[in-house]
């Protein structure tokens, strides 16, 4: 085992333990639906109540790990991947990111405001908001 | 930015966004920029190029009162000046090539904080930058991360590789003055 770190689609981060003994990017089950929300069900890999079904299992997992590379196929997510330094980055592909823009519905995210609080889009709900993006270089 | 920040007393929120999630979520390739979005959490105004003074006027030919304007009159009234055909039309969606750069971008932000691997954090910088040469967050992003100056010559040539381009990014031009 070696320590590795991964990011979410959200931006948050987990320090994981990645199995030498399986798959090209492992961790355990516990950590994955940790970081990711989706989790292994009989039924396939399942967020909230979708599931998307899983073909080829001994390709995706080992029943103690899974494997976040082919994690990423199955569900039609990017991943980048730096297996020297052991870091994973999880994100949208254009096209879902795309046609999610379509429907104009505007997304949550949490981050850390300047105070180091988290504060959430959602916390303003039901006001006009105007998201603004700037940097103090 | 803490500093600034907290010199004049703000009612709003002020986020850190080291990742550019939002830049990823709303098609944000370049700030400033807004978007509104309205009690419903609907978007009615796509992320735009929005000055918030005139400052740099000459150079961007932007109008900064028109935005002003426009968003007094939403706020006071509900007056869009777009309809959601139009607000879909002018949003930027995003290739999988700069979806792809925005990943390698926050590994080189992970490693940078770890402290300990700069080689890891210039592969993954320069790995973005390849991905997506014309995306600003991604160019200009990276230019204080590796000690370059967000006003100098690499801008400079940022900009001559951008219009050279075709200046592809933000599609609707609020109060561009030259177009």
């Amino acid at each position: 085992m070696t320590v590795g770190l991964i990011i979410n689609q959200n931006g948050e981060t987990a320090s994981v333990e990645v199995a030498s003994n399986f798959g090209e990017f492992a961790i355990s089950l516990d950590d994955f639906a940790t970081i990711t929300g989706w989790q292994l069900k009989p039924e396939g890999l399942c967020i909230a109540e979708n599931c998307v079904p899983v073909r080829d299992a001994k390709m995706l997992t080992n029943h103690t790990h899974i494997d976040l590379i082919e994690f990423a196929r199955v569900t039609n997510q990017n991943i980048a991947v730096d297996q020297q330094r052991k870091v994973a980055a999880l994100g949208e592909q254009a096209d879902v990111r795309s046609e999610a823009m379509t429907t104009l519905d505007a997304p949550d995210f949490t981050l850390p405001d300047i105070h180091g609080r988290q504060v959430s889009f959602s916390d303003y709900n039901r006001r006009k908001r105007l998201l603004l993006a700037w940097s103090s270089w | 930015m803490r500093e600034w920040a907290t010199k004049e007393p703000m009612s709003m929120p002020i986020l850190i966004d080291k990742y550019h999630i939002v830049a990823d979520l709303y098609g944000i390739v370049n700030v400033p920029a807004a978007v509104w979005v309205d009690e419903d959490s609907k978007i009615v105004r796509p992320a735009d190029s929005v000055p918030g003074s005139d400052m740099f006027r000459s150079f961007t030919n932007v109008d900064s009162e028109v935005h002003h304007s426009l968003l007094r009159k939403w706020v006071r009234t509900g007056e869009r000046d777009l309809n959601d055909q139009q607000v879909r039309e002018f949003q930027v969606s995003p290739d999988q090539d700069l979806q792809l750069a925005r990943l390698h971008r926050r590994i080189a932000i992970a490693l940078r904080e770890s402290g300990t691997d700069a080689d890891g954090v210039s592969v993954h910088l320069a790995r973005a930058e390849e991905l997506a040469p014309l995306d600003w967050t991604i160019r200009r992003g990276n230019m204080p991360l590796v000690g370059a100056d967000p006003f100098g010559d690499e801008f400079f040539k940022f900009v001559g590789q951008w219009s050279q381009a075709g200046r592809p990014g933000f599609k609707l031009g609020t109060g561009r003055t030259d177009i």
